[in-house]
């Protein structure tokens, strides 16, 4: 029972890390009001970028910082969509979903990135760390993207709450027409929310490939954009409440691959759908339970026009 | 868009960065505009240019993964002028993107973004297949039974994202897509479980019988299918065009607080279409199983939902134009199988198009939204 607990909760960080992570870039630009339907695309496009550069041999954390950037790149299609061209929030999310799971296919065919295993991240100490008992596994044995990812929740929510640009960030996404009027440049603003929230995503992304899965096959991320936007309404918004959301989700994704092992004998496939079942039962709590809860940015999914004020 | 405010328009939007300096000199951004009214000639020409440049976007990524405009243009004139055989397979392709669309178009009308097509089409297949593998009630009427069922079961899984927008404005985007993944995987349990092909053990179901097969028109390969798709075509663009119910769900879809205001019944317009989107989904589903396949695969759904958007959208939500776009887009899809075939592009090539499509006329609205000005 110890054993299954520690093999548990020490793999726990690694699947909670993704969703944290996209969790947190989807925070960014919602917060800007732009609603990001996009998630699962930006993700995809990280992990084909993470799986690309891996195969090309390039280390493990430049791969990880590649998809990054990819993941701003593809921000920049959508920026340009929903801060440029006033396209709807919505279909610009759907459409890019769309386009990122052709592109990521196309690309990952046609390069023969596809079911090639890659070396993947390494733990970040020693094995004789990780060796201790019992808490060694939990504590040491984690990748250097689950000890950095505590301290970018920390910096995004010091940015959110606490710097002059958090401050025109939620100005932005509460009242675009008062910040305008204020002198906030919001279609620059929003525009960087996406960029910098593309970068958070892809990041998310590339870590699924690079650090969890080691390979690639098409549509990899299997909806976990999807859970990351449910997971942020369930946090209503905020970096930390993100985290914790997502160590839920961790753990239950977690756990799915170690049931069986147990021997609880549950149909395979009805374990597959706990997290999407989660994700709903999640949003449902959430609805209910914050009914008159006002933490959502007002202007969540408005586009501002100067001329269009009413 | 009537209603608001003209007063601002010579202030400009985000001009700050030339516009101190230099006075009624061009801007790197260009101040936007509301454009009050758009003529209908606009309008068709916007769309036409958005296509257009769709198009040669398309020719671009083809030349890209290495299909020559040549080749590009034989394969295409194959497809529309090598005889009746691929008329037929085209028309074939048509049938299910036709009732996708209509599907999607149908909820999109009332506001309801639903991208659980795939997850209907799976439950309600599911569905109908039980009907068949059971051989649930006489023969005669199997086939009517089945389509019953294939949208019973579409109905009943648009009705959790529907009631959960409806009463407590949960995002339908992310319910139905998530109830995809969870019918997926209901789907690959019966697959693998009970529901394996006894004569093969492959994963999927046994062959329907005879009786549960859409009965063939009689010319080339064509199942009534074709002839569904089309008469609900003509129903739908009835009960829009003609009927109470289509009058008040256009003012619903152009207005909907307005709508609510002079006492149109908004919640209950928007649970019939939510309702006929999932009853349509459940029989594209059907009409796949039923009509094409002659049993539930694996992989049968696959790039629907896709499919069903992108129909949808260009269609511009309306019956008729929802059956233009299918047909064009069964030759997309039967071009893609031949470039694969001939050339070893990957199908998603195709997918990639539709995509490009999809933001290429997306895009496009923002022209007849606003005017842009370069001058300052």
């Amino acid at each position: 029972m110890v054993d299954f607990l520690i093999n548990w909760i020490s793999i726990v960080p690694s699947f909670a890390a993704p969703f944290v992570l996209a969790a947190l870039g989807l925070i960014i630009c919602e917060r800007a009001g732009v609603l990001n339907l996009g998630a699962e695309g930006f993700m995809l496009v990280g992990a084909v970028a993470g799986v690309g550069l891996m195969t090309n041999g390039t280390p493990a954390l430049a791969a990880l910082i590649g998809a990054a950037l990819a993941g701003s790149a593809f921000g920049l299609i959508f920026a340009f969509m929903v801060a440029g061209l006033r396209i709807n929030h919505v279909i610009s999310g759907l459409a890019l979903v769309f386009l990122a799971q052709a592109l990521t296919s196309l690309i990952a065919t046609q390069q023969g990135w596809t079911n090639n295993p890659i070396s993947g991240l390494k733990p970040l100490f020693s094995d004789s760390l990780s060796d201790i008992l019992y808490f060694g596994p939990i504590l040491f044995g984690q990748d250097i993207i689950v000890y950095f990812t505590p301290i970018l929740c920390f910096s995004v929510a010091y940015i959110i709450y606490q710097t002059t640009i958090g401050l025109k960030l939620r100005a932005v996404g509460e009242n675009p027409h008062a910040a305008d009027a204020a002198g906030i440049n919001v279609t620059l603003i929003r525009f960087l929310a996406i960029i910098i929230g593309g970068a958070f995503l892809g990041l998310a992304g590339g870590y699924l490939t690079v650090a969890v899965s080691k390979i690639w096959v098409d549509g990899v991320v299997g909806g976990r954009g999807w859970i990351a936007i449910a997971l942020v309404i369930f946090a209503r918004w905020g970096p930390w409440r993100a985290l914790t959301g997502a160590l839920l989700f961790g753990c239950i994704e977690a756990l799915i691959p170690r049931i069986a092992a147990v021997g609880f004998h549950v149909p395979q496939y009805f374990l597959l759908m706990t997290p999407y079942l989660a994700t709903l039962g999640v949003m449902i709590w959430s609805a209910i339970r914050l009914k008159n809860d006002w933490s959502q940015p007002a202007a969540l999914g408005q586009h501002h026009i100067r001329e269009e004020r009413t | 868009m009537l209603n608001k405010a003209t007063e601002n328009n010579n202030v400009p939007i985000s001009g700050k960065a030339s516009s101190s300096e230099k006075k009624r000199n061009l801007q790197f951004i260009p101040r936007l505009e509301v454009r009050q009214n758009s003529p209908e000639w606009l309008r068709l020409l916007i769309y036409a240019f958005s296509l257009l440049v769709g198009c040669v976007c398309a020719v671009l990524v083809m030349y890209c993964v290495g299909v020559n405009p040549t080749d590009l243009i034989q394969e295409i004139s194959i497809l529309l002028f090598s005889g009746t055989r691929t008329v037929g397979s085209v028309l074939a392709q048509t049938a299910p993107l036709i009732i996708a669309g209509l599907a999607t178009a149908a909820a999109f009308r009332a506001n309801f973004w639903n991208v659980g097509l795939e997850g209907q089409m799976i439950v309600g297949t599911i569905f109908a297949s039980f009907i068949a593998i059971h051989d649930i009630g006489p023969a005669s009427l199997r086939l009517f039974l089945m389509a019953f069922a294939a949208m019973l079961g579409g109905i009943i899984w648009i009705a959790p994202a529907g009631f959960l927008k409806l009463k407590l404005g949960i995002n339908e985007v992310i319910t139905t897509l998530l109830l995809n993944y969870v019918a997926f995987n209901l789907l690959l349990h019966l697959l693998f479980g009970a529901w394996k092909d006894p004569v093969s053990g492959f994963p999927h179901s046994a062959q329907f019988d005879l009786v549960e097969r859409l009965p063939k028109i009689g010319w080339e390969n064509l199942t009534y299918a074709l002839p569904l798709a089309v008469s609900l075509v003509l129903l739908i663009w009835w009960i829009l065009s003609f009927s109470r119910v289509g009058y008040l769900l256009s003012f619903v879809s152009s207005n909907p607080s307005m709508a609510k205001a002079v006492g149109v019944p908004v919640l209950g317009l928007s649970i019939t279409a939510i309702i006929m989107s999932g009853a349509i989904g459940g029989l594209t589903g059907f009409a796949i199983a039923s009509g094409l396949e002659f049993r539930m695969t694996r992989d049968f759904f696959s790039g629907f939902l896709f499919s069903g958007v992108l129909i949808a959208f260009l269609g511009r939500n309306h019956p008729i134009g929802v059956a233009v776009v299918a047909l064009f887009m069964a030759m997309l899809v039967l071009l893609g199988q031949s470039l694969q075939v001939f050339y070893q592009v990957p199908f998603a090539l195709i997918q990639l198009i539709q995509a490009i499509f999809i933001i290429c006329v997306a895009a496009s609205e923002f022209f007849l939204t606003y005017r842009m000005h370069w001058r300052n």
